[in-house]
């Protein structure tokens, strides 16, 4: 097996990514969110990419086309969602929440043509109401190198939890 | 209660039909009380939804889950068998299963390896000789079934007590608007893997009231109807009800709330939906008749099953059961309901536009989450007050025309006071409700819709 050292570069688009670069762009991701940059936080996707995030019961396989879920956005519903957020009637996040995200365990795999995998740990901390919830779980994104950067083409949060704890909504971006 | 203080305030509920004003008391929400109350009278003596036969599709097949506090084993015997047992080993009470689901032919337990089969008989006692009339013995040490299980259309209900009445008799009208959504495809429905599970800080009637509540639909999801009028679907309160089903059940009747897929297209879902919607249409009619093609394809239904199930035949089918953990939470499942053998660009559609509107990742959902835990919050202001007569929320809302007969309008508050004067006597509090005034002999309810 090559999968250990095969986390640490692929060859992609006509260049070699590396897992710093990869790093790089997922902490800017979480800055941007906890910044609450949600045009930023567009800037990051390619044209046409989706948002997922499968239920506590997910099963490696399952298709949010043929299962329920708790986010199954294309690209129109992200910019909905977008629209939503930065409006002030976005309720269950007016006040926002101020939020915490670490990211870890990045690991890179699958190379296409033009487009790579990344697998990813992280633990987002939201504070809202007087409440301070912990959210944990990983993240399976599809990333294409651009010119200007790398960008999600599936953007996807698997929790870890066995179900979403009190007042633990996903009302913001996981 | 015999010597027990009393702590909770009477009335509970306030009709004044001279003031044409309903209240009822902040307590219902926040009292530990009326909680103990709850699970002692309406979670232990109503029919509960359980779950939905397709869940578990396949002899073998189980799910555990808890009902009113009580952890249950959902399953189908190695005959096919539907049945509903207490999770708890007959010997010492052990939770006998710890998985949420899967298949299996025997329940054993891992504390002292008694071992049951999936038709709650004991299948194997380790020694067994060490008791005194072993075969006696082990005929009394089955798995526990709850007392009552009845089926309709599909939806799993038990009761805890074996005298509650029939079940069809329990659901009233309500029975036939669950016909009606098995009525929408020829080949019937089927629940889909993917539950959504979250928890609410809220108490379980403030989830029922949203429910029941058009009212609160414009200015809580102001942003989700902006996406709708912007993908070009006229939002409207035109021609929308409330209906009080009676026994505590509610249905609010929408027709400008969104299209509904395979159903009432709107532009978002595209022009192969539009000609799949018209076909499926056109079969609807010819197997049920124009009329009752009408009422199953063109309105909207949010149906209200008391005490824990709602039906949202909107958009898509969302099963949702109210699980109470305390007076200010309660734990959410929530089912996708689907046509068998659906198109698969319809399958994805539906998912899609589901899923964009209902669960705590919609883009309308977590409004109305935010909207009870802020009452669930709010509330504590006017406890334990100098003027408890403040103390109450207000649910008079469309009772001027209640008491002319007319039908009661999805903005009003109708089919809230029917849930409440139904709890009320569910929870058996001695004059719980007060009325004052005249009150009209009868409430509107159901409607002819064959």
């Amino acid at each position: 097996m090559t999968a250990i050292t095969g986390t640490h570069s692929v060859h992609c688009g006509g260049r070699t990514i590396t897992r710093p670069e990869v790093e790089d762009f997922l902490y800017s991701e979480a800055d941007i969110l906890d910044r609450w940059d949600y045009d930023g936080w567009l800037a990051l996707f390619e044209p046409g990419a989706r948002y997922e995030i499968p239920t506590t019961d997910y099963r490696p396989g399952w298709s949010p086309h043929e299962t329920g879920s708790f986010v199954d956005d294309d690209w129109d519903l992200i910019l909905a969602r977008v629209k939503r957020l930065k409006s002030r009637k976005a309720h269950a996040e007016n006040p926002h929440s101020r939020t915490h995200r670490l990211v870890s365990n990045v690991r890179l795999s699958e190379h296409t043509e033009d487009s790579f995998r990344v697998a990813a740990s992280f633990v987002v901390h939201r504070a809202r109401d007087g409440r301070f919830d912990a959210y944990v779980g990983w993240y399976e994104h599809v990333l294409v190198p651009t010119g200007d950067g790398l960008r999600f083409r599936l953007r996807r949060s698997i929790l870890g939890h066995e179900s979403l704890a009190a007042g633990a909504r996903l009302s913001f971006i996981l | 209660m015999g010597s027990n203080p009393r702590t909770v305030p009477a009335p509970m509920i306030v009709e004044d039909w001279d003031q044409l004003t309903f209240r009822v008391n902040r307590e219902a929400y926040r009292s530990a009380e009326i909680f103990t109350r709850e699970r002692g009278w309406v979670w232990t003596h109503t029919w509960l939804y359980l779950g939905h036969e397709t869940e578990i599709p396949n002899p073998n097949d189980f799910k555990v889950r808890t009902l009113g506090g009580r952890p249950l084993i959902f399953c189908r015997d190695t005959a096919g068998e539907v049945h509903a047992f207490l999770n708890s080993c007959p010997h010492r009470g052990t939770v006998l299963c710890r998985e949420s689901e899967g298949s299996t032919r025997l329940f054993q337990c891992f504390y002292h390896a008694w071992t049951f089969r999936n038709n709650g008989d004991l299948a194997a006692i380790p020694d067994a000789d060490a008791y005194e009339s072993s075969d006696e013995f082990k005929a009394s040490m089955g798995l526990r079934s709850v007392p009552r299980l009845e089926i309709h259309e599909g939806y799993v209900f038990v009761a805890f007590d074996p005298d509650v009445p029939p079940l069809l008799e329990h659901l009233g009208d309500a029975a036939d608007y669950m016909t009606m959504i098995e009525q929408q495809h020829v080949g019937g429905m089927t629940t889909l893997p993917g539950t959504q599970q979250y928890s609410v800080r809220g108490n379980w009637k403030l989830a029922v009231e949203n429910a029941m509540d058009g009212y609160h639909f414009a200015p809580t999801h102001n942003t989700f109807v902006g996406y709708l009028r912007e993908s070009g679907f006229a939002v409207t309160d035109d021609n929308q009800y409330a209906y009080n089903l009676g026994n505590g059940h509610g249905l609010l009747v929408l027709t400008g709330h969104g299209g509904r897929i395979s159903m009432l297209w709107e532009p978002r879902f595209g022009e192969d939906e539009r000609v799949r919607t018209e076909q499926h249409r056109a079969e609807m009619t010819q197997r049920l008749g124009e009329k009752r093609a009408h009422y199953v394809a063109d309105e909207s239904h949010i149906l209200f099953v008391f005490p824990n199930l709602l039906l949202f035949d909107i958009e898509g089918l969302s099963i949702r059961q109210l699980e109470p953990v305390a007076p200010d939470q309660t734990d959410v499942r929530a089912w996708q309901l689907v046509p068998r053998d659906e198109d698969p660009a319809a399958r994805a559609l539906r998912m899609k536009t589901v899923v964009s509107f209902v669960g705590p990742g919609g883009l309308a959902t977590p409004d109305d989450i935010e909207a009870y835990e802020a009452v669930q919050r709010g509330i504590q202001a006017t406890a334990g007050t100098a003027a408890p007569e403040l103390d109450y929320s207000d649910m008079s809302r469309g009772m001027a025309d209640e008491v002319k007969g007319a039908q009661g309008r999805s903005t009003d508050e109708g089919a809230m006071r029917g849930f409440w004067r139904h709890w009320v006597d569910a929870v058996g509090i001695d004059d719980g409700l007060a009325v004052h005034g005249e009150r009209p002999t009868t409430f509107l309810e159901g409607r002819d819709v064959r």
